[in-house]
């Protein structure tokens, strides 16, 4: 009990003497300051940006595989010249291997196209323009949240009907209801019969909000598929239970089949999946943390050294005070204590302003990139630690120096 | 209060515990910490200021310092072995704390009882 009440003096002893020296006080948790925000800035950042490619993800579809003319490859060299004369996956392809392969659960052919979309005198220019065949809503996970998606007979038939993202709707109609309008797009009126729920923007591109969908059999009809500029993909998923390398390891005898390869033939088409991107963003996350830790870390340690120089000038200001209060039976640990804590709470103060910048750059960053961000349990966690922790490590030698003065000494001090 | 003299070694000792502690400090913070959970920095965080702090001890020539850095090496320790991250720098690291731990209690009875 006695200790406890020693320990809340020797803080109230603390906090009047940062009161009584206000801009001393300031000026040494700036240092705190700038290296929490730094650290905890770059974690913060990072933590959205994860959260957002998982969701991307998500969105694009984790346990899909993409059959492609060119492979995702991160780092090293590109090598473009193998892969430049492939050819490119076709919807009869996309036909055999929905007959031939047993782990796959749907398929669908995809060709994205930009295109100008116009709606009486409201255009927009590059709009991402995505010709599918029927399965594409069960390979892609998708809301629509107004109308419907396109029925068996209409995908066959090619009816010029379409499905909007909510930016393209907000564009072109404002307020109106799309659903049983009509849109220009290559020059042909089709009519929209649904509108994508709104899904915010992705970090990995492909964001529905500002795509238009059409069968790709009306597609076929105003745009030549066979085009060299086009990159078409079959996005293939498995069935449940299946992982998506039992599906890739099977689609590759299904793919080599279709396209006659001999046994020793490289082959001439890639299985791509989201995983890829994934890992290739982790290794720049990974480098983005790493450099804001140590530019964050060194802050945080130039920090402590300002508040170590201020804890030293705060016990010499205050040596006879020392002495006195020694010499009227002021344990050693009490003044430790005394001057700990004033270290403590300057380092703390200068973190909780810094976590209190990032609260509210987070709405910043929310509102100017469009991106979620927050400050996480975890990275206030982190910010509060090292602010305490650097004040306990940069304030305990003057303290500790303080507490082994000698009495008499110390109140004979100028 | 009569200061005891400190020993070379145990300066010596101490100057390459300092730097090694505030490097040590910046690791704890690493993004590779913090992905072993939300508390593993705090966690290690106050082991290494605990080991800061001992040798601030061990310089004055207190036993508590010892005291403080054996329970601050038992505890980095154990973690490390909860979660089984006995790598080459962890395994140096022990075996620095051992030496460093057998060079102090040289000296330990020399040491002064009080903080």
């Amino acid at each position: 009990m006695l200790f406890l009440r020693l320990l809340k003096e020797s803080i109230l002893f603390a906090i009047n003497a940062l009161v009584v020296n206000k801009l001393r006080s300031i000026l040494s948790l700036l240092g705190i300051t700038i290296g929490i925000f730094a650290i905890i800035s770059v974690f913060t950042v990072l933590d959205a940006l994860e959260k957002n490619l998982r969701d991307s993800i998500t969105s694009l579809g984790d346990n899909v595989v993409f059959i492609q003319k060119w492979p995702w490859e991160f780092g090293g060299d590109y090598a473009w010249w193998k892969y430049l004369n492939r050819p490119d996956p076709s919807i009869k392809e996309m036909d055999d291997i929905m007959r031939q392969c047993q782990s796959a659960q749907a398929i669908t052919y995809m060709v994205s196209l930009r295109r100008t979309v116009q709606q009486e005198n409201n255009s927009i220019e590059g709009v991402e323009v995505m010709a599918v065949s029927q399965d594409y809503d069960k390979v892609k996970s998708f809301e629509i949240a107004n109308g419907r998606y396109f029925s068996e007979a209409e995908s066959a038939s090619g009816k010029s009907i379409t499905i909007i993202g909510d930016a393209v709707a907000n564009a072109l109609f404002g307020p109106i209801d799309p659903v049983g309008k009509y849109i220009k797009v290559f020059g042909r009126k089709i009519m929209v019969i649904g509108v994508f729920k709104k899904e915010g923007e992705s970090i990995l591109g492909g964001n529905i909000d500002t795509q238009v969908l059409i069968p790709v059999n009306f597609a076929r009809n105003v745009v030549d598929l066979n085009s060299e500029f086009l990159e078409p993909s079959l996005l293939i998923n498995a069935k449940p239970g299946i992982s998506n390398e039992q599906l890739k390891d099977e689609l590759v005898g299904v793919m080599r089949s279709i396209r006659k390869l001999k046994p020793l033939a490289d082959d001439n088409f890639a299985l791509n999946e989201i995983s890829i991107l994934s890992k290739g963003f982790d290794s720049i996350f990974d480098v983005i943390g790493t450099v804001g830790w140590i530019i964050g870390g060194f802050s945080i340690l130039v920090g402590g050294f300002g508040i170590a120089n201020i804890m030293f000038v705060s016990v010499k200001e205050r040596t006879s005070l020392i002495g006195i209060q020694k010499s009227l039976g002021a344990k050693n640990y009490f003044i430790l204590f005394q001057f700990l804590a004033e270290s403590v709470i300057l380092s703390l103060i200068g973190g909780i302003i810094g976590l209190i910048i990032i609260y509210f750059g987070t709405f910043f960053v929310e509102s100017a990139f469009g991106m979620q961000a927050s400050l996480t349990k975890s990275n206030v966690i982190l910010g509060l630690t090292i602010s305490a922790l650097i004040g306990i490590i940069s304030g305990f030698i003057p303290s500790y120096g303080a507490s082994q003065l000698d009495p008499v000494e110390a109140i004979r001090a100028k | 209060m009569h200061a005891v003299k400190r020993p070379v070694i145990i300066s010596i000792v101490c100057i390459m515990g300092f730097i090694g502690s505030l490097f040590s400090f910046l690791w704890v913070f690493s993004p590779f910490i913090k992905n072993l959970g939300d508390w593993y920095p705090a966690l290690f965080g106050i082991i290494n200021t605990c080991g800061f702090v001992a040798y601030i001890g061990v310089w004055h020539m207190k036993r508590w310092g010892i005291h403080l850095y054996a329970v601050a090496f038992f505890s980095r320790t154990s973690i490390y072995i909860l979660i089984d991250d006995m790598g080459t720098f962890t395994i140096i690291g022990i075996i620095v704390s051992v030496i460093f731990i057998t060079v102090m209690s040289l000296f330990y009875k020399r040491m002064d009882v009080n903080l």
